[in-house]
This record gives C-alpha cells, structure tokens and sequence, in this order.
C-alpha cells in the first residue's frame, strides 16, 4: 500500500476528541450534521495509520451546559452569537471502528524510504480488524471510491453490488465467495423489501454459479414473473431470466405455479417418511408426549413401510369374537396392533387420527413415477439451481414436512460426498457448494423446532459438507439463538422490535451501537450489512431489482444509480 | 485617532505589568479609554500598553472652589489649564517591539520616571494587533481588578475600525472568536464580554 490519503484540500468532518476501543469513538463534528448520517462509512486519517468505522451515532453537546439552556441568540447580535455557538455548540459523532491498515508516511516525505524499506511490498498491509484506536484530534472524513474498493472490493462477479452508501452512491459489493462459506440470514419486517433483497443475492449467487442454490419457495415467488403489490411493476422471476441454470420444481402431480407448468413434479415416497419427520411435527399436529414410543413401536413392527402400514389401519374398526361373541379390535385395526406391539390403544389410535392429515396428503405416495428427491440431489450436483415451489400446499404442515425431508436427504448425501472426496480426493470429485434458502424461518429453527430439524445441524457445522442455510425471516427473535450466533453475514432491513433487533445482532461486536442504526433504517429500500462477510458493517440504499438490474449483471452498463432511481427516491 | 505619533504626558511610575501616566489636563483630549500606547526605551525597543484607567485627583484650591457660590469661567479655565496636580492615566502592558520584532509578552523590564508616552499610530495598531494569535488578550483576561468586558469593547472598538479601514475587515471576528476559546469555560465572563461586544458600531 503506498498511496497516502494525506489530501489537506479535502473537508475533513470533523476531529477525534475521546473514545475507546470497546465502545466507540467520539469525533467532534466541524461540518453542518446534516451533512453526516447515521451509518455512514468514514475514514480516520492517524499518521501511518488508517482507521475505518460507521458512524453509529450523533450527539449534541455544549461546552458548558448553560451554553445549550440559554437562547443566547435573544441576547447577542446574530454575528456574535454565531460565533459563540460556533465553540461553544458541537456535535459529537460516535464511530465504532472496524478495520485499521498501515498505509506509511506520506511519499514525499525523508521518512517514506526508511519505511518502504522495511515494507518492500504491500503483504502485511491489508486492512485487518481494529486493535487500537486513533491518536486524539485525527482527521475524519468521509470514504471515498477508493476507500469502499479498498475495504469491499472492486465490483465483478464475485463482489457483487447489493447497494449504494447513502450520502455518495458509492457501490458497495458483497463477497458471494464468503457469502456462501457460512451460514447467512435475511431479515427485515414484513414489507421491508425483504424478497427483493433475497432476490437480488439469489440473482447474484445464480450469475457467479460457484454454489447451488435450493430455495423453499413457500408463497412461489421467486420462479416467475411477479407484480409487485406496492408499485405494479412486473418483478422478473429467476426462471424467466436464468432459464437454462434454473430448475423449478413443482410440489405434488400436476402442480402449477403462477399458472405455469414446473420444470418437474416432486412427489414423496411413503417410505421416505421417518418418524423423526413426524416427530418434529409435534406442534402442527399437536401429539401428545405417548407419540415417539408409538412411532418408535411403528418403526420396529415395519421398518420403513411404517407409514404405509399405519395409514391401511382402520381406526376403531370392530368386529365380532367368534368364540366369544364379544366386539373386538379387528386384525386391521389400529388397536388391534397397539395390543400386540404393547403399545397404549388410546395412544396409538390418537396418533393415528391425528396423522390422517399427512395420510391425505396428495403428494405423499406409495409408489412415486420417479424418485424426484434424487432427481434435485442430481440437478443441485450438477450445477444447476431449484426453486421448489409449494403451489397450492401453502400451509405450514406441507412446509415443514417437505423442507425437512428434502434438507435432511441433501445433508446425508453431501456428507457421503464430502467424506468420499477427502478420502479420496483423485477419484471423487469436489462436492458442489449449496446455499439451501429457507423463507419463515422461525418456522423450522425455532428453539422447540431447532434440535429436530436438519437446518440446525447445517448452521452449526455443515460449512464443512459445503451447504450453507440462506435464511429469510422477519422474526429473528424467534429463532434459536444458537442458530443465529452461527450466522455468518447478515443482511438486515429494518426491523422495529427490540427483540428481534438484539437477535440480529448476537454475537457480534459493538452490538449496542449497532442496534440504533437498525432501529432508524429507510422502512423501504435501506439495509444494514454486517457479519463475518462484511468487512465492516455499513448501511445501504439497496439495489433495485429490474430490468436495468439484469443488464448490469450482464455487463451492458457498470452499476450507478440512474435517474430515474435519484427521482424516486426524492419524491417517493 | 490621528495618523500621527502624537505625546501624551511622561511616565509617573510603573511595573513590570503596567504603570502610570501623569498628563496635563489641555492633553486629555488625545488619548482615549482602550486606546493603545507606545512607550519609547533605548535601543529601539517600545513597550506598547493599552489605557484602562483615566483618573482626574482633587487638589486643596478645587476643595475650595466647590464650595464656592459662583466660579467664574477665567479661574475654571485656569484650574483645569494650570493644575498642579497632574491628570493619571492607568496602562497596561500588552507586548512590546524589539529590533522591530514584536512579542506579546510582558517587556522586559518597565520603563523609567518621566519616560515619554505616545499615541499609536494606526499602522502601529495595525502591526500589534494583528500580529501572531492574539497572545496579548491574556495579559487583559489575567487582570480581575479592570473593567474587562468595557476594556475589551472600547480596544475592538477602536482597533476594529482601524482594521476595518486598512484591509482586514474580519479582524473583529477573529478576536472575538478568540475571546470566545479563551472564556468558554467562563459563562458568566464570556456573556458580560460579548454583550459589551455587541453594542460595538463600526463605521
């Protein structure tokens, strides 16, 4: 690195006055604050040093605490009376710093020579995170182009833009490599641009196509053209515009999705049913406490025809002892069974109604035409992209279901594939990286949920069998709090609960900072990027997801923010 | 103020911080509340102070003459013209000039009985006041005993104008802005000064 940012003709805003590393540092303004926002990415010029950090805050202060009861300006000349706030009146920023880089003295300067020599090339130079802070009166000024491409990347494949900083537009890119190599999480209120946000990573990850995506597409948004509820524009469908990468997959024969007609069908094999499915159904289905020695009854008797054979019982069925005369439970009854495998009548009976549910599903099946599960396995090895689309199975009971039997088939076959590679690395091949998108996430990884379920295992420790979960929720708070410390980056719009706002941020450092810029994010179009692939975290205009979008991605035009864009956002 | 030089009276006694001007009474039209003075040394150096103090004593034949009936206007002309008692006027020092550098430090050491006294110049104004940051402010600030915040006044009054009209109209900004860091801790001070000020008129 040996360009120094020393450029005494450039506005500072303002000067470093105090602050710490474990809270944040507080900069003495010496420009309008209205020419600072909250969030905004600013650099602290401190002799070889450079500092990088968001401003979290802004305070107004006074020298003397009379100096901001009094109106002096009743009392003074307007002349005097500015110039006694002028010193007497400021405004404090709170930057929380992120990242610092050794940049060397300036090079026209005696001193420059010594230190290149000592730092022949620029290894050891990048920016890493901050460890001490900024000597007292450093010079802070906004980021420039230069700064942002420093810190974030230069836009390309890899570095994909999802935003613009709020004060120049300046592009801010995510790394998609890191994006994927950990666990990630969408999150926002409802009606926050939250889709939009998934769509524009999705559209990026499925351009870079290093990782497969396999999204849950629980309200069939994202295969087909949509239109959108607020401004009636069509939103393109990832289908229509990555046709050949992408697959769309249908839930149950015959299913149409926006009145098209899927790539293929998935349908469920009754044997594919485990009873640690149904177990984690528990709340849905609402079985009571006698339900897995019931199930784990059902799985002796009959293996993996278990749900077959429970679905033939007849519940209550009767009939007539012959020696007897008495009404007993008839052979294909379900209490019938319950008495030989030693299994609570009531109990097993209950479970049984209760499962009539599941057992009336059209997409679970004896004998399914194709195995459909393998068929995404294959597409998603091969580099191709799904969306599953639930169509008319909307409800949460078809959600987790499915969601966990497909999750819990991939992560079987990505750990044999992962563990056939490292053992043998010349005769198998690498597996695929895949991003699983799971919408209403607080469904499947809530603290009840989370231990039966197969995302929890992925966000915890599957990074090592390369699948990442992409999570979408605007309840974060509901999720299981182990889930979301392991989420790698995050990308947040805004969200108002304090619960909710704490969840996003766990885990990560100056938390208390970072929870007023989230609280006060644009209700639209605004979004806080941090985490571990973030190099810092910032707040951004988020990109719009258009016709002009997808020409940028394929490179018709470099990224900007057009005209109509400016004109919007100025007038809504 | 004049363009010229012009003597004010000789010195009566002094430290090293200020000292006392005897001045006759047909003198006491020329130097002004807040007006700078020089006071020549040997060896070119002057110390330069500025008036915070005009005093005017009483002597036995005006004890007399006030208790009189009439006092007619030939004996009031020769009482203020023929006085034995000379008219006081109180400087304090601000800097002085040495080798025709000046320094806002106290001089080095205080000028002699019956040293000669002048007026400032405006180029001299000028020169002083507008030299380095301001330093000589502290030598005012330090002194609880004056009028600060008049003393003040009338100084930016009259070096305002001169500044005004020799090319630095934002002079009295930059002092008061001074006078603003060096009181800020001050509140009481800082308004009493600023509102002094305030009533400025510059021309």
């Amino acid at each position: 690195m040996t360009n120094n940012p020393e450029n005494t003709s450039e506005k500072s805003l303002g000067y470093v006055v105090g602050g710490s590393l474990k809270d944040s540092l507080s900069v003495r303004l010496t420009v309008p604050p209205q020419e600072v926002k909250e969030g905004s990415f600013v650099v602290i010029e401190s002799g070889d040093w450079r500092f990088y950090g968001t401003v979290t805050d802004l305070q107004l202060g006074s020298t003397n605490p009379r100096f901001a009861d009094e109106q002096s300006e009743n009392r003074l000349p307007p002349e005097v009376a500015c110039l006694l706030h002028g010193q007497t009146l400021f405004t404090n920023l709170q930057v929380l710093p992120a990242l610092m880089q050794e940049v060397g003295p300036d090079p026209a300067s005696p001193e420059y020579e010594q230190w290149r020599s000592q730092h022949p090339d620029d290894s050891g130079l990048q920016p890493q995170p901050v460890k001490t802070v900024p000597a007292h009166h450093a010079l802070v000024r906004s980021a420039r182009a230069e700064d942002v491409a420093n810190i974030f990347g230069e836009p390309s494949q890899r570095n994909f833009v999802i935003g613009y900083t709020r004060e120049q537009n300046l592009p801010i890119p995510l790394d998609l490599e890191k994006f994927v190599q950990r666990s990630s999480g969408i999150f926002g209120a409802t009606g926050t641009g939250k889709s939009f946000l998934t769509r524009l990573l999705l559209a990026g990850l499925i351009e870079y196509n290093k990782a497969a995506t396999l999204v849950f597409d629980m309200h069939n948004e994202y295969a087909y053209d949509d239109i959108a509820s607020d401004t009636k524009e069509v939103i393109p469908g990832l289908k229509s515009k990555f046709n050949p990468r992408v697959r769309v997959v249908g839930l149950g024969a015959g299913a149409s999705i926006r009145g098209q007609s899927p790539d293929f069908n998935l349908t469920l094999a009754e044997s594919d049913i485990l009873p640690e499915d149904i177990e984690m159904l528990t709340r849905e289905l609402n079985l009571r406490e006698t339900t897995p020695a019931t199930l784990e009854a059902l799985w002796h008797d009959f293996g993996r025809t278990w749900f077959s054979e429970f679905k033939k019982m007849r519940n209550g069925a009767m009939e007539e002892d012959p020696i007897t005369g008495k009404k007993v439970p008839a052979t294909d009854s379900v209490a019938f069974w319950a008495n030989q495998a030693g299994v609570n009548v009531m109990a097993a009976e209950g479970l049984h109604q209760k499962l009539g549910r599941l057992f009336n599903k059209p997409y679970i099946v004896p004998n399914p035409p194709q195995d459909s599960l393998a068929e995404i396995i294959n597409l998603l090895a091969s580099g191709k992209h799904v969306i599953l689309s639930f169509g008319d199975h909307e409800t949460d009971l078809d959600y987790l279901l499915v969601t966990n039997l497909i999750t819990r088939r991939i992560r079987d076959e990505w750990e044999k594939r992962t563990n056939a590679y490292r053992s043998h690395p010349q005769k198998n091949p690498e597996p695929r990286p895949l991003v699983v998108v799971i919408e209403e996430a607080h469904k499947l990884l809530n603290r009840e949920m989370a231990a039966q379920t197969a995302f929890a295992t992925i966000a915890r420790e599957m990074r090592k069998y390369y699948v990442t979960l992409l999570i979408v929720d605007q309840r974060p708070s509901q999720i299981y709090d182990e889930v979301m410390s392991q989420l790698g980056t995050r990308v947040s719009a805004w969200l108002g609960d304090e619960a909710d706002i704490a969840a996003v941020l766990s885990g990560l450092a100056g938390r208390d900072a970072l929870r007023g810029m989230l609280a006060r994010l644009q209700p639209k179009e605004e979004a806080l990027l941090l985490g571990w692939g973030v190099s810092l975290p910032i707040v951004v205009r988020s990109r719009r997801y258009d016709q002009r979008f997808f020409e940028e991605l394929r490179g018709a035009s470099p990224p900007g923010r057009s005209a109509d864009d400016a004109i919007r956002e100025l007038f809504g | 103020m004049t363009n010229s030089s012009l003597h004010i009276g000789r010195l009566l006694r002094s430290t090293t911080s200020d000292c006392v001007i005897g001045c006759r009474a047909s003198e006491l039209n020329l130097p002004a509340f807040g007006g700078m003075v020089r006071i020549p040394l040997a060896e070119g150096t002057q110390i330069f102070g500025l008036i915070h103090n005009i005093q005017i004593e009483d002597d036995g034949l005006i004890r007399q003459l006030i208790t009189s009936d009439n006092v007619p206007p030939d004996v009031l002309l020769d009482n203020r013209n023929n006085r034995n008692v000379p008219v006081e006027i109180g400087v304090i020092f601000i800097g002085y000039q040495q080798d025709g550098v000046i320094s806002h430090l106290l001089p080095p050491r205080p000028p002699l009985s019956l040293d000669e006294i002048f007026t400032c110049t405006p180029q001299e104004v000028v020169a002083f006041t507008g030299n380095g940051r301001f330093g000589y402010l502290r030598h005012i600030l330090r002194r609880d005993d004056l009028p600060q915040a008049e003393l003040l006044a009338a100084h930016i009054q009259q070096a305002g104008q001169i500044h005004l009209t020799h090319g630095r109209p934002d002079w009295v900004e930059a002092v008061t802005r001074e006078l603003v860091t060096l009181l800020r801790d001050d509140y009481d001070r800082l308004m009493s000064v600023l509102s002094a000020i305030g009533d400025i008129n510059l021309s």
